[in-house]
C-alpha cells in the first residue's frame, strides 16, 4: 500500500468520492463529475466498449480502485466477468469483439507509445468506430489514464479491493 | 484552453480523423465532434488557470515538460499567458535538473510531474511530501488533477495526430 500523501477532508458523508481527498477541491470535483457524467451517460460509444478500455487502463496503471469497479451500464450491455477476465496482456489472442479489440489497441498505444498508432491500428479503429466515437474513446482513455494515476499518486488505497458494481456516472 | 501563437513550425501532417466540427485550431475542430464532452472538458481544464488553484508558472512548466517527454507537438506549441514564461526557462526545461533557473518548488513539482507521467507508482513518499510542503494539501490535489489533464490529453493529441 502506498501511504496517503494527502489527508481526506473531515466529513460525515458516506460517499466515497465526497470523503476522498478530491473533495479538498470541491469546484474541481463538481466539474470533473459533470465531465465524467457526460462521457458515460451522454456519449455515443457504447458503455461496454468504454468499460473495456477503462478496465484495461486500470490494469496497466495498476490502480486498485479502478480495477475493482464495474459500471452497471456496461454489465447491462452484456460485459460479463468472463469477458472482463480476457482483458489481460494477451488480449489479442483471446475471443473478444473486434470493436473491443480496437479499443484495447488504443489503450495500449496510450501506454506504450504516448498514444501514437501505426497505419494498421488506425485502419482497424476506423473500421470499428465512427469519427465521433474515436474522439470520445480517445478522450475517455485520456481521462481513465489521468484519473487512475491520480488515485495511485495520492496513495492511501489498499492493495486489493473486491470487485463491486457502481452506478454508471451520470449528470 | 487559452492558446497563443504556435511556436513550432506547422507541417502538412493532419489528423487521421476524416471529419471535423467548427473551431479555430485542429484540436478544437476534432474535439468538436463531441461538443458536449468538449465543453465539459474545457470547463474542467480551465479551472486550474482561471481559479489559480496552483501557481500558473508551476503548472505551465509541468505542462510543457510532460508534452516534451511525450513528444506531443500540439501542447508543446502553446503558451499559457497566465504564466508568461521566460524563453530561457523554456529552453532549459528539458534539463531542468542541471539548471539554476528553477526554484525549489518548481524542481519538486517537475520531479513529481515527470514520475506521474512515467509511472505514478514510482513516486516516492519524499517526492510527494516535497510537493505537499510547497503547495499544501488542497494544492496537491489540484496539482495532480492538472497533471492528469496534461498527461492524458498530450497522449490524446498524439493518438489523433492533432498537430499545432
Amino acid at each position: 500500500m502506498i501511504a496517503p500523501r494527502v489527508r481526506p477532508p473531515t466529513t460525515t458523508s458516506s460517499d466515497p468520492i465526497q470523503s476522498s481527498p478530491l473533495a479538498l477541491q470541491p469546484e474541481l470535483l463538481q466539474a470533473f463529475l459533470r465531465m465524467y457524467g457526460v462521457l458515460w451517460s451522454r456519449g455515443c460509444v457504447d458503455q461496454a466498449t468504454k468499460e473495456v478500455a477503462r478496465i484495461r487502463n486500470a490494469r496497466r496503471v495498476d490502480c486498485p480502485i479502478c480495477k475493482a469497479i464495474r459500471f452497471a451500464g456496461a454489465r447491462r450491455e452484456g460485459l460479463t466477468e468472463d469477458i472482463v477476465d480476457r482483458i489481460r496482456d494477451d488480449w489479442s489472442e483471446r475471443a473478444l469483439a473486434p470493436r473491443h479489440k480496437a479499443a484495447l489497441r488504443a489503450v495500449d498505444a496510450f501506454h506504450d507509445a504516448a498514444g501514437a498508432l501505426d497505419a494498421a491500428a488506425k485502419r482497424e479503429l476506423l473500421a470499428q468506430l465512427t469519427p465521433a466515437e474515436l474522439v470520445e474513446l480517445g478522450a475517455g482513455i485520456a481521462l481513465f489514464m489521468g484519473f487512475s494515476k491520480i488515485a495511485v499518486a495520492l496513495g492511501g488505497l489498499p492493495d486489493e479491493i473486491p470487485v463491486h458494481e457502481q452506478p454508471t456516472p451520470a449528470l | 484552453m487559452v492558446e497563443s501563437r504556435p511556436l513550432l513550425p506547422t507541417d502538412a501532417r493532419m489528423t487521421w480523423i476524416p471529419e471535423s466540427g467548427p473551431g479555430d485550431t485542429e484540436f478544437e475542430r476534432v474535439f468538436a465532434l463531441r461538443p458536449e464532452l468538449f465543453a465539459a472538458w474545457r470547463d474542467f481544464a480551465e479551472l486550474f488557470w482561471s481559479r489559480r488553484l496552483v501557481d500558473p508558472v508551476v503548472l505551465e512548466l509541468c505542462r510543457l515538460r510532460i508534452a516534451s517527454m511525450l513528444g506531443a507537438r500540439q501542447p508543446l506549441s502553446l503558451r499559457r499567458p497566465e504564466a508568461a514564461l521566460e524563453p530561457a526557462r523554456v529552453a532549459a526545461l528539458d534539463s531542468w535538473w542541471r539548471s539554476d533557473l528553477f526554484s525549489e518548488t518548481e524542481r519538486a513539482c517537475l520531479r513529481f510531474a515527470e514520475q506521474f507521467a512515467l509511472d505514478p507508482k514510482g513516486i516516492s513518499d519524499a517526492d510527494a511530501a516535497a510537493v505537499v510542503a510547497a503547495l499544501g494539501e488542497a494544492g496537491m490535489v489540484a496539482f495532480v488533477e492538472a497533471l492528469a489533464i496534461f498527461d492524458g490529453f498530450a497522449r490524446f493529441t498524439r493518438f489523433l495526430e492533432i498537430e499545432p
